[in-house]
């Protein structure tokens, strides 16, 4: 069944269709007509109102300027910190394994926001509800990629059988560093504590130079400590509670 | 670097943090003061004030939603997982058991099954007074944001001592100082305190300017206050006034903590 | 076209992309295709990660392109000549020249009339020069001729006086130290490019060349392209898979405007437009002109004649010359870049502006701008209000009377677009216009319907023409719109007399008997029922049976090259088309752009005509001696070989000759039209314009809508560290360019992407900017083209826009 993601940024030409044809598709709305300066990226990150970006690094390699470009989008891991975090149920598994939020459901309390160890989901001011990459839900359901990979004119953004992908994304690291590109690496964060993504990438670098995370830590690993603590706390205040009236 | 997200609340959410831990342990503190015998102004302030608590914090965080007509949608699951979850339906029990134990309480002459009533409810509300004003610091710390999740041990234990201080701070100014809640004061102030001197052994640098002032409040000026008031009864009121504006101090000031760590890695 | 066209014989793209996969290199020049062309860059991409395909790629910038280019090489803006003649004197001088193609398939083997001398002679000139006329006689470019009027030949390449000899000599000076000097190319690294690109030449292997305007907006545009176009032939690159040129065309459908021209001087399918003037007062002056009495133009007649056949119907006979004395006449430069100027000298009463936003995209804006205040009326139909529509609210003293007309999106009219490989597609309408908004074929055949209402009742001669026109498109009851299948039905043509469309141009005649809208367009339509274009089932290794390409669905021009002279494929691993003995016919994977049942081994007789005068052994059918054209004796007003002239603004002297810049390119000089120096100290940087990914040419089908304006929402430009150390300007800063013409605020993106050049011992700066930005929509900026000055190329009268001279200023806070 085809249930992921494979971004291959070594195939990448930086033509942002796939965030074009995201917000089409999607019909999400401008965020803003902002130059940033940084090269030519006027998106700045993933957000309410973006759910692929294009990311442009800038570097220096083998004495010359590079550019190396990724579509960066919703990791929907395995374990999910927002779908954790979310009170009303409104963030869901769906059958194709993304993480999709139901917007008939989400009451915009922003708790998933701070829960995403990949800052990709947040509340969209004027509209109060939290949004992100539908892994194009509806398209799934109609049998059609999501819209970035139907558009990506490179094939850099491939829709599949993750399994399938991620041997893809193997053998196509071992080919480029035949080829004397070694600085390939393929992220694809399945040892942590989120268990692995449906969206893994092949990027040139470090993982960093990407914002991706070397470790994403799904944040209800640390419940366990807190709900103790928050226990003793209460168990102490009880006693002195208990003390202060009785001694 | 990874962009984290920033926290999208605004101040109505730590207010509420405040708000409902004054209150719930104000509901401990009734339920104590009632099995204990206590006198019947403690009582009663503290039941106004978990009673206040209990309405005011649904309407603080309905207001924060994003969709504050869709409130109820809380309690269309109740999930372990989730601090939210639990914290809202913790929240909900709380406002149900501490409406009717002083419904209870007022009734209490009426009977033993009231009375018994009254001890059930009180307990209640006592325990989920105690979760109320703890698990916002296990919301905090099952987070992403460094500055929270770093802290996911302490938060619950600075949370819930920060609401006891300012829990019977309250009571106090309501009812005027007794001996028990200048007792559970100065045991708050005191633990502060020590949690203070220990970070300052540390050399821990400050998470922020507003947390710093909100735990010399309520930590070490409180503590001198009360101390003072053992011989001089009215600094006890200062003492009470600086653990309660600490407290909510802190809360502003740890939201903030988290606002800026996310900012910190959007260069 | 003439680059392409003088040299092979059609003004396309030689080339398709799909066939880029098949190159073995792939040289991208003067072009950002992954920025301009992402879709078709996918072949690039696909080359070179599937099949090791070497991508250089040429350009002041780093671009998109580059990051995903094996190497990139920055060179100086307008120095193409001497980078590509460095390749061909490379390719001339070790060794790699393909020479068996070469002797057999160009025109190499010529001798040159005697009299002739060339740019090493005459300090950079041509023999020819009149000094009065500012142009060249060309007698003196003439070939050598025989007896019967035959070129002389010499097949061993050694005549001092053949066209090979005159190359190896021409190109001496073009060597790598040279494109050191002038391109600002390290001689090594120069080497190293030209020895990987050209090994990727032979029999057994193929290399092709991507451009784009980076090579036509300059004053010597048409002169580099043959630069390239000599480069591929010497390599043997040309009608082989993988190989070729590909002209990567601006956007949608502009090869089909010069296909089915917007420009003055062409009717449909590349026939010329007659001159006022002598020789073209009858249809057979004009014929006798035109027509060729060996090669595929020899049916110039049968393409005209049909051509005014469509156009005038029955009133078109053999007696009124089929209504050739109505057609319009050229009367003087009627070239974007000259009537513009008419215009601002208060010249043209009206205007119609369709699918164009001058205002914006013409070379210097501001001057066009003025000029439209000049107009009488001024008719602009557009999606949205452009700032060619609003110019007015900047010209207060402006009379011109403006009228705005809605027009539909291509979404929303069905018709043909001819993309930049000559494919015809067609697209259907998806969705009606929204309110008033009507097709440009509705506009335009309203217009015709009411002029020759008007046409009708005044009986004066000036309106035959008009009345006579056939305008007898059905039109749909509900929207009024022209059914766009019977327009291109009419292009396509029929037999008068049964109305039944004719299959190809092959059934095309000279008596009246046919009519054509445009002869290179004949069989897209080859039935009443069956459109071509509309047609995807693609098969084949270029997808024959979607679309149709122009001509007869070839989809490799000039294919016959790709085999030998024996009709065997140069090798298995290129073969194309090929004549299979057995059958007695050209086959192969693609359809052969040659006579299909004339042997390899046919030799025309004396007496031949038409189709029967092409050799066996010519691919290049359009000319008559069905060879490539390595020299250009006819078609080129600047030269029969291209020689490097600086920029019309340039920051150094010209190295290479004592002429400065091309001595035929007009600078139109005029106070609103100033220059300049060449090198300036008031302006000491090169400016290059360029287009993102993220916006449309001018802008109105970009800054108009919000997923693409929040992507770029600002004017910038681009410039090196260095430069903005020298200058005192940080990232993000707002900065102040300023040309000759005019001064405009950007902001600074300072890139290592730009880097500076060491140009005969002097570093160069180059500042590079997108021009996509107006007054209006929903993000804004100033307008880069009132930077630049309107200039004539001499062949195709383009103006300089890729290579010219500015200053940077820094811009007080307060005042940005």
């Amino acid at each position: 069944m085809p249930d992921g993601f494979f971004t291959d940024a070594t195939l990448c030409i930086g033509c942002k269709a796939c965030e074009v044809a995201c917000k089409e598709w999607n019909q999400v709305p401008a965020d803003g007509f902002v130059w940033t300066g940084r090269s030519y990226d006027n998106t700045g990150g993933l957000g309410h109102s973006t759910y692929r970006h294009v990311q442009f690094v800038e570097r220096i390699r083998e004495g010359g300027p590079a550019w190396d470009f990724s579509s960066d989008v919703c990791k929907h891991c395995e374990r999910a910190g927002c779908l954790e975090a979310c009170p009303t149920g409104s963030i869901v598994r769906t059958e194709f394994g993304g993480v999709f939020v139901q917007p008939d459901i989400c009451n915009g309390c922003g708790y998933c926001v701070v829960s995403c160890p990949f800052g990709v989901i947040d509340r969209r001011p004027d509209d109060g509800r939290a949004f992100k990459c539908t892994f194009c839900y509806d398209r799934q359901k109609a049998g059609l990629k999501p819209a970035c990979a139907t558009v990506c004119p490179t094939e850099s953004i491939q829709y599949g059988d993750l399994d399938e992908l991620r041997a893809r994304a193997d053998a196509r690291r071992d080919a480029l560093a035949a080829r004397g590109v070694t600085d390939a690496v393929v992220y694809d964060p399945r040892d942590t504590s989120i268990g692995g993504t449906r969206a893994i990438f092949l990027v040139r670098g470090s993982c960093d130079d990407y914002g991706l995370p070397a470790a994403p830590e799904l944040p209800s690993v640390r419940l366990r400590a807190g709900w103790r603590s928050a226990a003793g706390t209460s168990l102490l205040m009880a006693i002195i509670l208990a003390a202060a009236f009785l001694v | 670097m990874t962009s984290l997200k920033a926290p999208v609340w605004t101040w109505e959410v730590p207010a509420y943090f405040f708000v409902g831990g004054v209150a719930g342990v104000a509901a401990a503190i009734a339920c104590a003061a009632t099995l204990a015998g206590g006198d019947r102004a403690t009582i009663g302030a503290a039941r106004a004030i978990a009673l206040f608590g209990a309405a005011v914090s649904p309407l603080l965080l309905i207001s924060d939603l994003g969709r504050p007509g869709r409130f109820l949608y809380m309690l269309r699951v109740f999930k372990l997982r989730s601090a939210m979850s639990v914290g809202a339906w913790t929240l909900i029990v709380f406002s149900g058991a501490t409406t009717a134990a002083l419904v209870y309480w007022i009734a209490a002459p009426a009977g033993p099954i009231v009375a018994a009533g009254l001890i059930v409810t009180d307990l209640v509300a006592a325990t989920t007074g105690l979760v109320l004003a703890t698990y916002t610091g296990v919301l905090l710390g099952a987070t992403v944001l460094p500055v929270w999740a770093e802290r996911h041990r302490t938060l619950p234990i600075d949370f819930g001592v920060s609401s006891l201080g300012a829990a019977a701070s309250a009571v106090e100014l309501v009812a005027g100082t007794t001996e028990a809640m200048v007792r559970v004061a100065l045991a708050a102030a005191a633990i502060k305190t020590v949690f203070w001197l220990v970070s300052l052994a540390r050399r821990e640098p400050a998470v922020n300017r507003t947390i710093s002032r909100a735990t010399l409040l309520a930590g070490p000026l409180a503590l001198g206050l009360r101390l003072a008031g053992l011989a001089w009864a009215p600094a006890h009121a200062a003492a009470a006034l600086a653990a309660l504006v600490g407290s909510g101090l802190s809360r502003f000031g740890w939201i903030e903590a988290g606002r800026a760590d996310a900012a910190s890695m959007r260069q | 076209m003439p680059g392409l066209g003088t040299t092979f014989g059609r003004g396309g793209a030689t080339t398709a992309q799909q066939d880029l996969v098949n190159a073995d290199a792939i040289l991208i020049i003067g072009s950002s295709m992954a920025e301009a062309h992402p879709v078709g860059f996918r072949w690039v991409v696909k080359a070179r990660e599937e099949r090791g395909t070497l991508v250089i790629h040429v350009d002041p910038r780093f671009s998109r392109t580059s990051a995903l280019a094996d190497l990139w090489v920055p060179l100086r803006a307008g120095s193409d000549i001497v980078f590509l003649g460095g390749l061909v004197h490379h390719v001339l001088s070790s060794g790699r020249v393909f020479r068996e193609y070469v002797a057999a398939y160009t025109n190499a083997t010529f001798l040159v009339r005697e009299d002739y001398r060339g740019p090493e002679d005459l300090e950079g000139m041509f023999s020819g020069w009149q000094q009065d006329a500012r142009g060249y006689d060309t007698a003196t470019w003439q070939f050598e001729v025989d007896e019967s009027g035959r070129p002389k030949r010499d097949q061993t390449l050694t005549h001092p006086r053949s066209v090979y000899q005159h190359l190896v000599r021409h190109f001496a000076r073009y060597t790598p130290e040279m494109v050191e000097r002038v391109c600002g190319v390290p001689r090594d690294r120069f080497l190293e490019i030209a020895d990987r690109y050209t090994a990727c030449s032979g029999p057994e292997k193929t290399a092709t060349i991507c451009y784009g305007v980076g090579l036509t907006q300059h004053s010597v545009g048409v002169q580099i392209i043959r630069t390239a176009a000599i480069l591929q032939l010497l390599l043997g690159n040309v009608g082989r898979p993988g190989g070729g040129i590909l002209a990567l065309r601006g956007h949608a459908s502009i090869q089909g405007s010069t296909d089915i021209p917007t420009l003055y001087d062409l009717l449909p399918g590349y026939l010329p437009m007659p001159a006022f003037g002598p020789g073209t007062e009858t249809l057979g002056r004009y014929l006798a002109r035109h027509r060729t009495p060996s090669g595929w133009w020899s049916h110039f007649d049968r393409y005209a004649i049909s051509l005014l056949k469509a156009w005038y119907g029955d009133a078109a006979t053999r007696e009124n010359d089929f209504g050739f004395g109505w057609l319009p006449r050229i009367s003087g430069d009627h070239s974007h870049q000259g009537y513009w100027l008419d215009m601002a000298d208060g010249r043209m009463d009206g205007l119609f502006v369709m699918g164009q936003n001058p205002a914006v995209g013409g070379p210097n804006a501001a001057l066009e701008r003025r000029a439209l205040a000049n107009l009488r009326w001024l008719v602009v139909r557009d999606l949205v209000e452009t700032e060619t529509a609003v110019f007015w609210k900047d010209a207060p003293d402006s009379a011109t009377e403006v009228f705005f007309f809605p027009a539909a999106g291509h979404a929303e009219k069905a018709g043909t677009f001819t993309n930049t490989q000559r494919l015809l597609q067609w697209h259907e309408k998806a969705v009606d216009p929204p309110g008033d908004a009507k097709s440009e074929a509705w506009f335009v055949v309203e217009l015709g319907r009411r002029l020759k209402t008007i046409a009708a009742a005044d009986r004066s001669p000036v309106n035959d023409g008009l009345r006579a026109l056939t305008w007898d498109y059905a039109l749909d009851p509900v929207s009024g719109e022209a059914d766009a299948s019977a327009i291109l039905k009419e292009i396509n043509g029929w037999h008068v007399a049964t109305r039944e469309q004719v299959v190809g141009f092959r059934d095309l005649v000279a008596d009246g008997s046919t009519a054509c809208g445009c002869w290179i367009y004949a069989g897209v339509h080859p039935t009443a029922d069956r459109n071509r274009a509309n047609e995807r089932q693609a098969s084949g290794r270029y997808g024959h049976g979607w679309g149709f390409a122009w001509p007869a669905d070839r989809r490799i021009l000039y294919n016959r090259a790709s085999a030998r002279p024996d009709g065997r494929p140069w090798s298995e691993r290129k073969a194309l088309v090929w004549w299979d003995e057995t059958r007695q016919l050209w086959t192969g994977h693609d359809m052969p752009d040659f006579p299909v049942g004339t042997p390899p081994s046919y030799v025309p007789p004396v007496d031949a005509t038409g189709a029967a005068t092409i050799a066996g052994d010519t691919p290049f059918i359009m000319h008559a001696d069905g060879l490539g054209w390595l020299w250009v004796p006819n078609g080129l007003k600047d030269g029969p070989l291209p020689a490097h002239y600086e920029p019309l603004e340039s920051p150094v002297v010209n190295l290479l000759y004592a002429q400065q810049d091309n001595p035929v390119a007009d600078r139109r000089s005029r106070p609103d039209n100033q220059w300049s120096r060449s090198p300036d100290p008031d302006f000491p940087y090169v400016l290059t314009t360029y287009r993102l990914t993220e916006h449309h040419t001018a802008g109105a089908m970009s800054r108009t809508l919000s997923r693409l304006a929040e992507l770029q929402p600002a004017l910038f430009c681009e410039l090196s560290p260095a430069l903005a150390a020298t200058e005192g300007v940080a990232n993000g800063d707002v900065v102040s360019l300023v040309t000759a013409r005019g001064r405009i605020q950007a902001r600074a993106l300072v890139t290592a992407r730009m880097t500076p050049l060491v140009i005969d011992g002097h570093v160069v700066h180059q500042i590079a900017m997108p021009w996509h930005f107006g007054s209006t929509g929903l993000v804004t900026g100033d307008v880069v083209n009132d930077l630049i000055a309107i200039s004539e190329e001499p062949n195709v009268k383009i103006m300089e826009s890729k290579a010219l001279l500015c200053r940077l200023e820094r811009v007080p806070a307060q005042a940005s």
